[in-house]
């Protein structure tokens, strides 16, 4: 999964405020401070003890509790409902039960791998998603308040989802006098058109979820390679080596390097919940992290985000694989380009990289600069003539990637296109909420145009960063003074400082539209391309899917 | 549109697009109110001649009903609210009792506003069915009815069931604990209602209604999310605060477009603002749009003396000839104020709500000239004005 991927088109950003709090990602986190295996007859037993003051049981083996056996959701998801019956339905339940019953519900009533894709970025914890779900029922309904993917990580029976939209009405009672709701029959609405269309689109039983529970599920022990990027810290390689301590449950250790040379390691815990959904709390050099992935189907390899859980903003994109004696992967080639008639080093990244290395046809290596099973670096130069577009590479049976040939640096794209800082700190208790940019480079393609269908990407690219007023409202009110600054190296941006501000109009805080500017240089032209950062103030909500 | 214009209009979507976001405080403003004078006068410039006293009423947190004096502009007395925050105020006709929506939109408590004695109460909830009023509470003209609107779900074992609003009436006189005498199915997502001297009840929501709450009669007085109207955006009307007591009108405004053509370009439409007003003694409905919407006009408050002179506040305080559609006036404020009111002589503005602090402007010039500081935030409070013979 790209976390970079942006959509223009789309518009719903994830912005919005949740139902619960902070204290719920360290919950779901908490989990794996200890293994969980219990018994099913355990789990169906804490919900009869924990749960049948009002829930009751149905009598039906296949759905024995009423309401809890009519849904599915994500760990995150389960953990969400536990945590809300807690906090206002007078739940009492131990931690080591609640560990139990996420487990257990996540294991039984999941989402299947194929239910969770395209719509991870909550899970994940990624702020600067931006939503483009086709589905209408949700756009214009659900993500006025919250993210669509939290309803599209859900799967309900029709008089469940029915029940659910009654819930919001009971919890929420002014939510048909939102604006958007309140020129409408909202509430009839919604309940004779969009809970139809939600137990369409997300039913309670699916081919997928019928499938997967048939599917043998792999443990995921053994030796994985890895390549990520973190902010601050840049591209890294790492192999994390994963030992079973019970079911499902992991022992981690991680030993790595950035791309500078320094060294990565840290060691931590993995749970597996629903035969795939890896989520572990790591320490890398003193820092703590969590790692939010997806297993493949067959268990050969994973893809998520690595984010701090300091500040989960502030993350990166994450591929293994399980490494085996009969397979050989290329997970990386940096930098991903190289321009007609010019030379450079070229890293690539993988497992047992072994046997010839093939850049394509006019490319050359020109000296293997260093080789291992892991690791080639070489001096590679493309010819003046070489074709320009993707060149695959191989190093013996292994594939995987490609290096982009090209004339011109036509275009930067500032990644995540769009984007949302929060000003903090200044005494208050929330932190700022930062964001990290990445620049990716685009020649114009065969028609000479740049932003055309037809544009070579070239992938990321070092940058100078710097800031503009987004807009003529942004100069007005004088917003590149007050809301924040960039690193001009690393890309990050830092919000201002949280409050009202007395030497601004109506002392209002340090909000502010920029767009955030980068600048790559290629040969002797600069090349700039910038996006849209809206500076706000901060959110108090914090659940575990927004 | 010159540049000036643009910006603001922009800094609007802004703000807009952040209210939806947020909460229910998108839009509004309002009226419930009758005023003392039965008669239905315009009345207020007599009380300015010294015949009575006005006195500001609203709440802050944590729940403390303030009676300000308007001519030393101090606290004349605060007066505890049972139960938690909520401010919405309906003043009886001889506006001794002030009847206070509070506790989470859910009671309405009557104080004495001279004594600060509890004199009415209402639970509107029960042990299975949570009810919540959404700013609906008035009085009648005749001060023996307190009506709200009631949206109750039912608590079931496992799960909850919307069930139907209604207008709910009591007695007054039954003082505390009193429950409804009758109740009467109404449409959903209302909010201000108001009583005129005719006996209905203005229903403020998608449409403007009105019911006789004898009957349970409900008529329509002007189609809004009902209406079709060619070339028009459906108008989004939405009233949040009580008010309009000075001029003895009901206002319910709303914010529409006018598109060029038939292709409904939102970037090409004439936004406007508009209004339905009622007028209380006579129960007769105007609707009008009055002003381009070029900056936000949250809550309307008429000139008691000339309702053809109406002014607005958010983060400006405005000043609107009506049947020219001309803005007269419009300053900027030092922080946003969602609420407004006027003295009997229309002579001063008070605009508070949001922050702990009552901003005070003349009529004219709309400059600022004086402030209160009260104890807490208003939030979303209501500001009305009682007039007592002392």
């Amino acid at each position: 999964m790209n976390i970079n991927k942006p959509n223009r088109t789309s518009r719903s950003v994830l912005l919005k405020g949740g139902a619960l709090a902070w204290a719920q990602l360290a919950a779901l986190s908490g989990l794996l401070t200890m293994a969980t295996v219990s018994s099913a007859g355990d789990a169906q037993q804490i919900i009869r003890d924990r749960c049948l003051s009002c829930h009751s049981e149905t009598g039906d083996r296949q759905a024995p509790f009423s309401r809890i056996s009519q849904q599915r959701k994500t760990p995150e998801g389960w953990e969400m409902t536990l945590q809300r019956m807690q906090a206002i339905r007078g739940l009492k339940i131990s931690p080591q039960e609640k560990r139990t019953l996420i487990k257990y519900l996540s294991d039984t009533q999941g989402l299947a791998p194929a239910e969770t894709e395209g719509v991870r970025y909550v899970l994940e914890q990624n702020r600067n998603a931006v939503e483009s779900l086709e589905n209408q029922a949700i756009a214009g309904k659900c993500s006025v308040c919250h993210s669509g993917a939290r309803v599209a990580l859900q799967r309900r029976s029709e008089p469940e989802w029915e029940k659910l939209v009654h819930f919001h009405m009971a919890q929420f009672p002014t939510i048909e006098l939102l604006a958007g709701a309140r020129d409408h029959d909202w509430f009839e609405q919604t309940i004779n058109e969009i809970v139809p269309e939600l137990a369409n689109s997300y039913p309670l039983n699916s081919t997928q979820w019928s499938d997967w529970k048939t599917v043998k599920k792999q443990p995921l022990t053994g030796s994985w390679r890895a390549v990520g990027w973190l902010p601050e810290k840049g591209e890294y390689e790492a192999r994390f080596t994963v030992t079973a301590l019970d079911s499902d449950y992991y022992n981690l250790d991680i030993r790595g390097k950035y791309a500078d040379g320094s060294p990565l390691s840290g060691t931590g815990r993995a749970l597996v919940y629903t035969g795939y959904e890896w989520r572990s709390n790591v320490t890398i050099n003193g820092i703590k992290m969590r790692q939010v992935f997806a297993a493949s189907e067959d268990g050969l390899a994973m893809e998520g985000r690595m984010f701090l859980r300091s500040a989960n903003e502030l993350g990166g994109a994450v591929r293994a694989v399980r490494e085996s004696p009969d397979r050989s992967h290329i997970l990386s080639i940096s930098p991903s380009y190289l321009k007609q008639g010019e030379r450079s080093v070229i890293n690539i990244i993988g497992s047992r990289l072994y046997g010839k290395i093939a850049l394509g046809h006019d490319l050359k290596v020109l000296k293997i600069l260093s080789r291992s099973a892991d690791r080639v670096s070489v001096l590679a130069e493309a010819t003046e003539g070489a074709s320009l577009g993707k060149h695959p590479v191989s190093i013996g049976s292994a594939n995987g990637g490609y290096l982009a040939v090209y004339d011109r640096l036509a275009r930067v794209e500032v990644t995540p296109t769009e984007s949302i800082a929060r000003v903090g700190g200044n005494g208050g208790k929330l932190a700022k909420q930062k964001v990290a940019y990445r620049a990716v480079g685009y020649a114009a393609g065969n028609d000479g145009q740049p932003g055309t269908e037809d544009d070579l990407r070239l992938g990321y690219m070092p940058a100078h960063w710097s800031l503009k007023a987004f807009d003529e409202v942004a100069e007005h009110d004088k917003d590149l003074l007050f809301a924040g600054t960039i690193n001009s190296v690393t890309g990050v941006f830092i919000p201002g400082d949280a409050g009202p501000n007395p030497a601004r109009k109506m002392s209002t805080n340090n909000v502010g539209q920029l767009a955030v500017v980068a600048t790559v240089k290629d040969g002797n032209q600069q090349v700039s391309g910038d996006n849209h950062l809206l500076v706000t103030v901060p959110t108090f909500m914090f659940p575990v899917i927004q | 549109m010159n540049q000036s214009n643009l910006i603001e209009k922009r800094r609007l979507g802004l703000v807009l697009a952040g209210a939806l976001a947020i909460s229910v405080l998108a839009s509004g403003c309002s009226s419930t109110q009758h005023h003392a004078d039965a008669s239905g006068s315009v009345s207020g410039t007599e009380s300015a001649k010294g015949e009575s006293h006005e006195y500001l009423l609203t709440v802050t947190r944590p729940n403390n009903l303030h009676v300000i004096d308007m001519e030393s502009h101090h606290i004349t007395r605060s007066c505890d609210i049972p139960g938690s925050f909520g401010g919405q105020i309906s003043l009886s006709p001889d506006n001794r009792t002030a009847y206070i929506l509070s506790n989470g939109m859910e009671n309405v408590y009557g104080l004495n506003i001279e004594t600060c004695e509890q004199v009415f109460s209402a639970i509107q909830s029960t042990a299975d069915v949570k009810v919540k009023t959404f700013v609906s509470i008035a009085v009648s003209s005749d001060g023996a009815e307190l009506y709200t609107v009631q949206n109750p779900v039912r608590r079931l074992k496992d799960e909850f069931k919307v069930m139907s609003p209604v207008l709910a009436v009591f007695n007054t006189e039954d003082g505390l604990n009193a429950r409804p005498v009758r109740t009467f199915p109404v449409d959903r997502r209302i909010t201000t209602i108001a009583a005129a001297a005719n006996g209905e009840v203005f229903l403020g929501g998608g449409d403007l209604k009105a019911i006789n709450p004898k009957t349970g009669e409900i008529r329509m007085v002007s189609a809004l999310q009902s209406e079709d109207r060619p070339r028009w955006l459906t108008p989004d009307a939405f009233a949040m605060f009580n008010l309009g007591e000075q001029a003895n009108e009901y206002i319910l405004p709303y914010v529409t477009a006018e598109f060029a053509d038939d292709t409904m370009n939102f970037e090409t439409a004439a936004w406007w603002w508009g209004m339905n007003r009622v007028d209380l003694a006579t129960g007769k409905n105007q609707r009008m749009e009055f002003a381009p919407f070029e900056f936000i006009i949250f809550n309307l408050v008429a000139d008691p003396n000339d309702k053809n002179i109406v002014y607005g506040a958010f983060n400006t305080i405005s000043k609107h000839d009506v049947k020219n559609k001309k803005v007269l006036g419009v300053k900027d404020l030092d922080h946003t104020y969602y609420n407004i009111n006027i003295s009997g002589d229309g002579q001063r503005l008070y605009i508070g709500g949001t922050s702990s602090d009552i901003s005070i402007h003349d009529h004219e010039s709309l400059e600022k000239i004086g402030s209160i500081q009260l104890p807490g935030d208003m939030s979303t409070a209501d500001l009305r004005v009682a007039r007592l013979p002392h």
